[in-house]
């Protein structure tokens, strides 16, 4: 079962919102919270190792149609190992343009910082926020799943 | 077309999309990675720019920081001029000069001694 993850973005300056991602399976199932920074694909590759960023944060990567980036640098699990070395405390994927990436990350791998799957209006609303902010804070839980239903049993 | 995919590619990029910005460069060009707040974009330039180096790849060309201590470089490990408070020597930043090398302030390099 696809494990749920609720994911508060709190932006500097404006209205909190709460979405909904799921855990993907390649790494731990564990709540995390951070600065929110986006990453271009291209960034989570070996050949660079230029961003000096402090550790302690969040990271977004929107990923696009596979046709637009045929030979991947590094696997998505590779990606998201490597963001967690520079210092991610959790990797989002925005995989709405590429939902492949649920497969490739299904796999366990025991990456300790969380991978979160993200697509469609929740993702939207998330780069949106990117795009016309400057910094937001970002915080991710376990969904509960609904507790047992009460029923009226009669014997 | 993807409606996140842009119609117009900025300046030098091949492909690109609205989130990302340039996702590959035109021929001879150099991608390189912009941060503005929170977002980070492609960028496709025709040169690297000042504290960067280029590094030309089978498949992209890229733009990447020279090293902390390091103000403007050739590569990586070949620094042509060095932050405030370093001394260049060989390409390298250094905090002191050693020996048998004297700092010279006005150049910020380690010189031979002149008798």
């Amino acid at each position: 079962a696809v494990q749920k993850a609720i994911i508060r973005v709190i932006p500097l300056k404006v209205e909190p919102i709460v979405l909904e991602g799921e855990f993907a399976n390649v790494a731990e199932v564990t709540p995390a919270e951070g600065k929110l920074l986006q990453s271009h694909p291209l960034s989570l590759c070996n050949t660079s190792e230029d961003e000096h960023t402090e550790s302690g944060f969040i990271t977004i990567v929107k990923l696009e149609q596979p046709d637009r980036d045929p030979n991947p640098c590094l696997s998505l699990a590779n990606k998201a190992k490597l963001a967690g070395e520079r210092g991610a405390r959790a990797i989002l994927f925005d995989i709405t343009d590429d939902e492949s990436a649920a497969d490739q990350l299904r796999k366990p791998r025991g990456l300790s910082q969380p991978v979160v799957l993200i697509r469609g209006h929740d993702a939207e609303l998330l780069m949106g926020v990117v795009n016309k902010n400057r910094e937001a804070h970002v915080k991710i839980e376990v969904k509960e799943p609904p507790a047992w239903p009460d029923y009226d049993v009669w014997i | 077309v993807h409606p996140n995919v842009s119609q117009g590619c900025q300046g030098g990029c091949a492909t690109c999309s609205d989130y990302n910005g340039c996702l590959s460069c035109k021929p001879r060009l150099f991608f390189v990675l912009e941060r503005t707040g929170m977002k980070q974009i492609g960028v496709c330039l025709s040169s690297c720019p000042s504290g960067y180096y280029g590094t030309r790849y089978p498949d992209i060309n890229k733009c990447a920081k020279c090293k902390a201590d390091c103000d403007t470089c050739f590569t990586r490990n070949f620094c042509t001029k060095c932050k405030s408070g370093f001394y260049l020597y060989s390409g390298k930043c250094l905090e002191k000069c050693p020996d048998g090398l004297e700092a010279n302030n006005h150049t910020m390099e380690c010189t031979s001694i002149v008798h």
